[in-house]
Parts: C-alpha cells; sequence; structure tokens
C-alpha cells in the first residue's frame, strides 16, 4: 500500500467502523445478553405460542405475496404496453406508498375500509343503518390488505421494467411464425418476466415477513409477527425468546436477500429498449375494455384510496361522528403533550439521521464500486443488513450497549438519531451508488491528466455530478427516517416522541383526529419527498429499491 | 457565445450546511440538556386523573420534598405498564440513572427481575399504615406501599343495569362466560397491563380455590368473545367510546371519579364477583422501591419515607382515584360510591405469594395458549 492510499482506506473504513460500533457490537450484546438469561434458546420453539407466530409470520406473508403479485401483474402489463396520457405520472406515482410510514398507512386503511369508514359510511347510507356494517381494517383482512397496498407497486414497477427491456421483434418473430398470443405469452413474455416476478415476490415476501407497525395495529395482540413478539418479548424482559426470534429472523432475512440477489444477477441488465409495443386504448375490444376499467377502479381503491381519505381522517371524528378541526390544534400545541413537540422532534431527528446517511453513504458507495470484490461484498452486505435485522432489536441493543453505559437514557434522542440513520443508510447509499455507476470514467480521467489532485476531483467534479443522486438519497433516507417507528417507540422516552410514534400511540387510545392530522402532515413531508426526487432523478428513483 | 454553467463551490456549501447543523444541534442539545437529578421513574398516567392535571399536582406533592434536600425531582413518566418500568429497569441495571420507582405492584414483585433491580428498605414511616399492606404487597421489603386499589370489573349504567342483567348483582364467572355479558367485556393484556394480571390472577384464584376446575377453560369459552386491549387506558377509551362495550376490568373506585366527573350520582357501577354469597375482588397494592446501585440511595430512602406523608398520600384520592395506604386520612365524600376493601373478600387470600411466583410465568404461557387462534 503506498502512501497516497492511506486516507483512501480511512475514509472507506470509517463507515464500516460506525456501523460495527452502533448496529454490530449493540445487535451482538442484545443477543447475548439473551443467551445468557438461562433460557434454552432451542426451548422458545417448543412453546405453542413461538410457533403459531412464526408459523402465522410466514402465512401472512405468503399470502400478502399471492396477492400483491396476483393485484401488481396485470397493472405492469398495462404499465408497459397501454399507450396513455399521464403514463409517466401514473409510474411515478407508484413510488409514493414506499415512501409513506407504514403507521400512517394504517391510518389511511383505518378511514378508508374500518367501521365509520369511507366504505362503510356508503354502505349505511345505502342501507339506512345506524351502525357500521363492513370492517376489513382488521385482523388478518387488515394486515393481508395494507401489505397488498405497500407491494402491488412495487410488483408493477419490476415487472413492467423488465417487460419493457423485452425486444419486440422476438414477439414479431413468433407472430410471423405463427405463433398466438397465448402462445407468445407462454413462450416469450412469461420466460422472459419471470424473475423479476420472482424477485419482486421475493421481495415483498421479506417486507411482510418483518413487518411491524401495521400487524401491531391491525393485530391487536392476536396476531403478531416475529418482529412484533420480539417487541413484546423485551417489554416483558424474556430476553432468551427476544434473541432466538431475533436469530431466526436474520437466518430467513439473510437467505431470502441471497435469493433476491441471485435472481437480480440473472436479469438482463443492458437489455434497454425504449421500443417496445404499446397499444391505444381504442384498440382493445368492449370485454377487454371493461377489465382495464374494472382493474383500474380495483387498484385506485386499494392504493390510492388509503391515501385520499388520510384526509377525511385528520378531520373526522367517528366517535362523536362529526367533523372538527381538534387534531389540528393539537398539531400546534406546544408543551408535554402538544403534538408541535413531535412535529419537531420528527423534523430534527429525521433532518440529523439524513445528514449522517449522506455522509456515510457517500464512502460506502464509493467501496461498492471498488475494485476488490472483498471490499465490494463486505460494503454490500453491510448496507443490507439494517433491512435484514429486527430494528426492536438494533434499537434495544444501542440502548444496552451505547445508551446505559454513557448515561444517555434519561435523554436518549442522540440514540434515536443513530437508529434512524441506520434505517435509512440502505436507500442513501443505493441510490448515490446508482448516480455513482452513470458518471462517465473518463470524466474522471480527464481530471486526473489535468492534474487534479484526489481531494480536488472529489468536490470539484465527484460531487457535483453525484449531487442529484446525493439528493434522491439524502430524501429518501428522510423519508425513511421521519416514518421510522420500530426504533423511536422502544428508545425514546415521551418527550422524545416523533410524529409516527405519536400516531400510534393516539390510536391506541382512539384519538382518531389527532392521528389522522398528524398523519396528514407526515403523507404531506414524504409527498414532497417524491416530487424532490422525481424532479432531480428525472423519474428513475425506483431504482434505488 | 456559449455560457458555462457557474460553478459553485461545493466547499462552501458543505461549510454552510455544517454550521447551520452545528448550530441546530447546539441548539435542540441546550434546550433539551439533561442536567444529573434526582430520578423518579413512574407510569404516563401518575396523578393525572384529577382536575388539574399531573403537572400541578406533582409540583405541589413534592415540592416541599425538593425544597428540603435542595435537589430537583424529575419524576419520569414512562409511557407503559408497569412492567414495561421493570424492563427499563433491567436494561440499565449496569448502570442506572433512576433512584426510585413507582408503581409496581404487589404480583409483579414476585417476579424474580423485578426483585433483582431493587434493593430492600425498611422505611421508619412504616408505622404510619397498616401492616396488612405490607404483608400483603412484599415482606421483604424491596417496595413500600404507597396506593391500593381494589380490580372489579365495572359497567356503565347507561348502556346496562341490574334490570336489563340481574346477573350483574351476583355476577360469576359461568355468567360472564355467556355470550351476551362477554361480547361487552372489555379487558387487558396480563402480559403488561397491572389490572389485566390482578384479573387473570382473580378469575384463577376463583376457579382454583373455589370452584377446583381447570381456569383456562373458562378463557377457551370467551376467546372469540372478549376484547383484550393491550393497556387498561386503551380499554378505558374502547369501553367509554363504543356502546356496545359494556363491562370493562378496572377498579372499584371508578363510581367514586364518575360521581366527581358528573357532579351528580355516577353512571358507573361496579360488579365483583359473587361466590359463596361473599363479594370478591382482587386487591392491588402499589409499591414505592429503592432502585439498585441508584445514584442517589440516601436521598432515594428520604424520597420514599416521604411518600408516606400526608403532602403526598392526600392527593392519592382525587387524582390516581386509589386509596392511600394512609387509612387515617379522611376520603372525600364521593368515595361513598366507591366499593371499599371491609365491602369485600380479597381473592388474594386464595393465592399464596409462593403458589404466584413459581407458577406466574407457567400461567402467562398458558394463557397465551387459550388465546392463541
Amino acid at each position: 500500500m503506498n502512501s497516497k492510499a492511506i486516507p483512501k482506506y480511512t475514509a472507506l473504513a470509517f463507515p464500516f467502523l460506525l456501523l460495527v460500533v452502533f448496529l454490530l457490537y449493540p445487535v451482538g450484546t442484545a443477543i447475548l445478553q439473551g443467551m445468557s438469561s438461562g433460557t434454552q434458546l432451542l426451548d422458545v420453539f417448543v412453546e405453542p405460542n413461538t410457533r403459531f407466530i412464526i408459523q402465522f409470520t410466514f402465512s401472512q406473508a405468503f399470502l400478502s405475496t399471492l396477492f400483491a403479485v396476483t393485484l401488481g401483474l396485470p397493472g405492469a402489463f398495462l404499465i408497459a404496453r397501454l399507450r396513455f396520457r399521464g403514463r409517466s405520472i401514473v409510474r411515478a406515482m407508484m413510488i409514493v406508498p414506499f415512501v409513506l410510514p407504514p403507521i400512517v398507512v394504517v391510518v389511511g386503511f383505518l378511514q378508508m375500509f374500518g367501521s365509520n369508514g369511507v366504505i362503510d359510511s356508503i354502505l349505511m347510507w345505502i342501507l339506512g343503518s345506524d351502525s357500521s356494517v363492513f370492517n376489513l381494517a382488521t385482523g388478518i383482512p387488515g394486515i393481508i390488505l395494507a401489505h397488498t397496498f405497500y407491494n402491488v407497486p412495487l410488483v408493477l414497477l419490476m415487472v413492467s421494467a423488465s417487460l419493457e427491456r423485452l425486444n419486440p421483434e422476438l414477439e414479431e418473430t413468433a407472430e410471423i411464425l405463427g405463433a398466438n398470443s397465448f402462445q407468445r405469452l407462454r413462450r416469450i413474455t412469461l420466460p422472459h418476466i419471470m424473475p423479476s416476478v420472482l424477485a419482486s415476490a421475493v421481495l415483498t415476501f421479506m417486507f411482510c415477513f418483518m413487518s411491524f407497525p401495521i400487524v401491531l395495529a391491525f393485530g391487536q395482540g392476536t396476531y403478531m409477527t416475529i418482529e412484533a413478539q420480539i417487541w413484546n418479548a423485551f417489554r416483558i424482559f424474556d430476553y432468551g425468546q427476544a434473541s432466538a426470534l431475533t436469530l431466526v429472523q436474520i437466518v430467513i432475512t439473510l437467505a431470502l436477500a441471497s435469493v433476491y440477489i441471485r435472481l437480480g444477477r440473472d436479469k438482463n441488465e443492458t437489455g434497454r429498449t425504449a421500443s417496445i409495443r404499446t397499444t391505444s386504448f381504442s384498440k382493445y375490444n368492449l370485454k377487454e375494455k371493461v377489465l382495464i376499467v374494472a382493474y383500474l377502479i380495483l387498484v385506485i381503491v386499494v392504493v390510492l384510496g388509503p391515501i385520499v381519505t388520510i384526509v377525511r381522517a385528520s378531520i373526522f371524528d367517528p366517535i362523536a361522528k362529526k367533523y372538527t378541526l381538534e387534531g389540528f390544534a393539537n398539531l400546534f400545541t406546544f408543551g408535554s403533550q402538544g403534538g408541535l413537540n413531535y412535529l419537531v422532534n420528527s423534523v430534527f431527528y429525521a433532518g440529523l439521521a439524513t445528514i449522517f446517511a449522506v455522509v456515510l453513504g457517500i464512502p460506502l458507495a464509493i467501496a461498492m464500486r471498488n475494485r476488490s470484490t472483498a471490499i465490494r461484498n463486505v460494503a454490500s452486505s453491510l448496507i443490507l443488513l439494517p433491512l435484514g435485522i429486527s430494528s426492536i432489536t438494533v434499537a434495544y441493543g444501542l440502548v444496552l450497549a451505547i445508551a446505559v453505559p454513557i448515561g444517555l437514557v434519561t435523554n436518549p434522542w442522540p440514540i434515536i438519531v443513530v437508529a434512524q440513520t441506520i434505517i435509512g443508510l440502505p436507500f442513501s447509499a443505493r441510490a448515490i451508488e446508482i448516480a455513482m455507476s452513470k458518471i462517465d470514467p473518463e470524466i474522471l480521467d480527464q481530471a486526473d491528466s489535468l492534474g487534479a489532485s484526489r481531494i480536488q476531483r472529489l468536490l470539484y467534479v465527484e460531487l457535483p455530478l453525484l449531487a442529484p443522486g446525493i439528493l434522491v438519497g439524502g430524501v429518501f433516507a428522510f423519508a425513511m427516517a421521519i416514518g421510522e417507528m420500530s426504533a423511536t417507540l422502544l428508545i425514546a422516552l415521551p418527550q422524545n416522541y416523533t410524529l409516527a410514534v405519536a400516531i400510534y400511540d393516539y390510536l391506541a387510545v382512539r384519538d382518531f383526529v389527532e392521528a389522522g392530522a398528524a398523519a396528514l402532515v407526515l403523507v404531506m413531508v414524504c409527498i414532497i419527498a417524491f416530487l424532490v426526487m422525481e424532479r432531480v432523478s428525472e423519474g428513475s428513483a425506483g431504482g434505488a429499491l | 457565445m456559449t455560457e458555462y454553467p457557474v460553478r459553485r463551490n461545493p466547499v462552501r456549501i458543505i461549510a454552510v450546511v455544517s454550521v447551520v447543523v452545528i448550530f441546530v444541534v447546539a441548539a435542540y442539545a441546550s434546550v433539551t440538556w439533561w442536567r444529573p437529578r434526582f430520578v423518579v421513574y413512574t407510569y404516563s398516567s401518575f396523578l393525572d386523573w384529577g382536575d388539574e392535571g399531573a403537572d400541578v399536582v406533582i409540583q405541589r406533592a413534592f415540592a416541599p420534598f425538593e425544597e428540603k434536600y435542595g435537589v430537583d425531582i424529575d419524576i419520569i413518566l414512562l409511557d407503559v405498564d408497569a412492567n414495561g418500568i421493570i424492563s427499563k429497569l433491567v436494561a440499565e441495571s449496569a448502570n442506572p440513572v433512576a433512584d426510585v420507582v413507582i408503581g409496581i405492584d404487589n404480583i409483579l414483585i414476585l417476579q424474580e427481575a423485578a426483585q433483582n433491580v431493587l434493593e430492600p428498605y425498611i422505611s421508619p414511616n412504616l408505622d404510619l399504615i397498616n401492616d396488612t399492606f405490607i404483608d400483603l404487597l412484599d415482606p421483604n421489603h424491596y417496595l413500600t406501599p404507597f396506593d391500593f386499589g381494589l380490580v372489579s370489573l365495572i359497567y356503565s349504567t347507561t348502556t346496562i343495569n341490574t334490570t336489563t342483567h340481574p346477573q350483574l348483582e351476583n355476577l360469576t364467572f359461568s355468567d360472564l362466560a355467556e355470550t351476551d355479558l362477554a361480547a361487552g367485556l372489555v379487558t387487558e393484556n396480563p402480559h403488561f397491563s397491572s389490572p389485566g394480571l390482578a384479573f387473570l390472577l382473580s378469575q384463577i384464584a376463583v376457579y382454583d380455590g373455589i370452584l377446583n376446575q381447570d381456569w383456562t377453560t373458562w378463557w377457551e369459552t370467551v376467546k372469540a368473545d372478549i376484547d383484550v386491549q393491550e393497556g387498561w387506558s386503551q380499554a378505558w377509551s374502547v369501553w367509554s367510546g363504543d356502546p356496545t362495550k359494556h363491562l370493562l376490568v378496572s377498579y372499584g373506585t371508578d363510581p367514586a371519579y364518575s360521581a366527581n366527573y358528573l357532579g351528580t350520582a355516577p353512571d358507573t357501577a361496579v360488579a365483583p364477583f359473587v361466590y359463596n354469597e361473599e363479594s370478591w375482588a382482587w386487591m392491588q397494592v402499589e409499591g414505592v422501591g429503592l432502585v439498585k446501585n441508584g445514584p442517589n440511595p440516601e436521598l432515594g430512602k428520604a424520597f420514599i419515607d416521604y411518600c408516606l406523608n400526608t403532602t403526598v398520600q392526600m392527593e392519592i384520592p382525587f387524582n390516581q382515584w386509589m386509596f392511600p395506604v394512609r387509612t387515617d386520612l379522611t376520603l372525600p365524600s364521593v368515595y361513598q360510591y366507591a366499593i371499599h376493601p371491609n365491602e369485600v373478600s380479597v381473592l388474594n387470600q386464595l393465592l399464596s405469594s409462593s403458589v404466584i411466583s413459581s407458577n406466574l410465568s407457567n400461567w402467562l404461557d398458558l394463557w397465551d395458549a387459550t388465546r392463541t387462534p
């Protein structure tokens, strides 16, 4: 190693070191505490309750994936093949659910599908009934429907992107050779999109598998995912159970992640074709038109409905059955119980976490593009870890291994910032890495041959070129941090609550308008974040997923 | 002539961002800066049920202590039920910041984890209170009695009463298992809520101690009908907001609270369980305990002594809606609507503390099994 390489490796080692200190060490401490607590880890799996939870985690994830893929596939074909005005807007809108915090989605679902919600109110009006007649926002239907909402757009985007890479000449050749449309679908289209369908299914399964706020809100203590039970285990100081479940979860998510990465490799990344065959709506026959319209209505109800109805949730009190502005009044009340406090906390923590996620994301992204395979692999797996490790365990580990020894427990906000940074890091690093891959290496070579020093090259060439990527990564990290609920819930004292945690708290004691108003603020923040992302990245923000 | 875009100096941008960030962080940190104080952990509704709100009441009750010892008391209201406080103390046991904890009750203290984070202390002020509370709460003195209440079923007289449901006058668990009543029952998860746990133990005490039957069958029968909320606050808001929920596992003082709130006769009544022509309820005694290895043990002991003074104890009836352990204090007149300890037999006598401590975790596992769909 020559002397010039030392600062470079120091810069690369910096995020690694921080991740070891703030992620691996705390999680390791938490798991070890559980293993030394006297419970035999394997005994945990004999308990019928734990077995039911593991079973339920799998089955709900499986069902949610099935629903999301079934509902997403036709949409993928429509987006890729149907020519209509506003197609790019529709496609862009599909990213919105990703940046919406799960607890906000819960509020939207209660308002759309819950009792006294929009659908219920309409049905009550039609049937002339005084009491609630329809409630899907509870128990298993609530959990699966909310997961479907989250993941339909994922399937849609990934599969339609793959469809657009299908070379139209292949299909034309098949047509000339006399293949009918079913044969073309079976022999050409399906094999081509299969990897993307599977990849989106695996990703959906993983998200649903790790689901926490949605299950907490709709499962009502009866239906729980492993993540929800880890949260319970820490609260009743059953550390053995928490460790056992954390380990199970890590093994399963790592397995899923490796399947996902393998599927991603098969993808034909280079085959970009703008010349995809599209059809205008008028070319379809009546039956197809009806089907298309029916499908669109279904998607709008499931995906757009819950977002739009949050507006109603913020002003309609379902208990008193009247419209009120109390929710917003609460948001502007300062003091120990006022919503303004939560708003300030949310913006402050998420803002700081975003800065850290970007500052750490840049060297991580550089490491992911390093010539050495070993460094590349370590970097890519390090940024995947926060997605696969229970954030509850991360949070508990941070409290146990960092906050307690240095006496931060009475004022734990720095720990919340650390946790939110860890949550946002995978997204910022990935977005910056994508931007890096788009830099023409010749420009860097020119800078070198014109005699720019490494630092000059970084400041005046690379950073300005990376600026859009950094902004997209930052905005993504911000959306993740401000919506983060699980880790913050575990770490925060009441004065550290963020809007996301406050919403959960409001819902628990049925302060529905307060929850609705807070949710509306978060929706607005996230939609603004999304618009910034769209503008800066010119529509390719979805690639960061 | 082509114009080149103006090249902004990234160093300047980075410098500006850093300065702004440092400024904002410094401002937030100084506003929230925590200087070491005397720390008391308790649950979020501590002394918060009066007309004045917790801030005023806590100030009035504890300001004399602050003055006498020249300390600032920081009462940290944790948004958890009592078990959550214990788990926080366990997590912090390597370097505790809390000196005293209020709110661990006579069941939770039987867990090893709770005893591990507390230091026994025998307060000289124990002379001021009746020995029964000490025996009932903790003869080992990890906790000193603070207040007590009778955990029982309450119902809203605006939706049901003894005319529509005569069984409320002589309520048994089998009456309660009938779909009619069970579908209107809201209770709390015994893992997280102390009244929820008291209700579970009441049921076990009746089935084990009076009926000699397997207690789990009752939970199997009501499984689909009852509403188990996570904590008391959630359960209360469901019960008070949903007209189909008539019954709530709560405290025998709730009619007094209702009478005080309405300024008239209460619209809430208590339905204690009746077996062998006796009314039964579970007595919950909440204690105040010294945190093991806390930063200010001597001050902690003085604080525990102080909690038994009238200054603190007199705030309990109106703001905590529990009975003060200082039974020599005069109760407010609305307490005529509460059920009093002399009107019921306590179910606690049917389950000895050694039986509870050796079976509790097994019972909770069995309870989990009855709740598994």
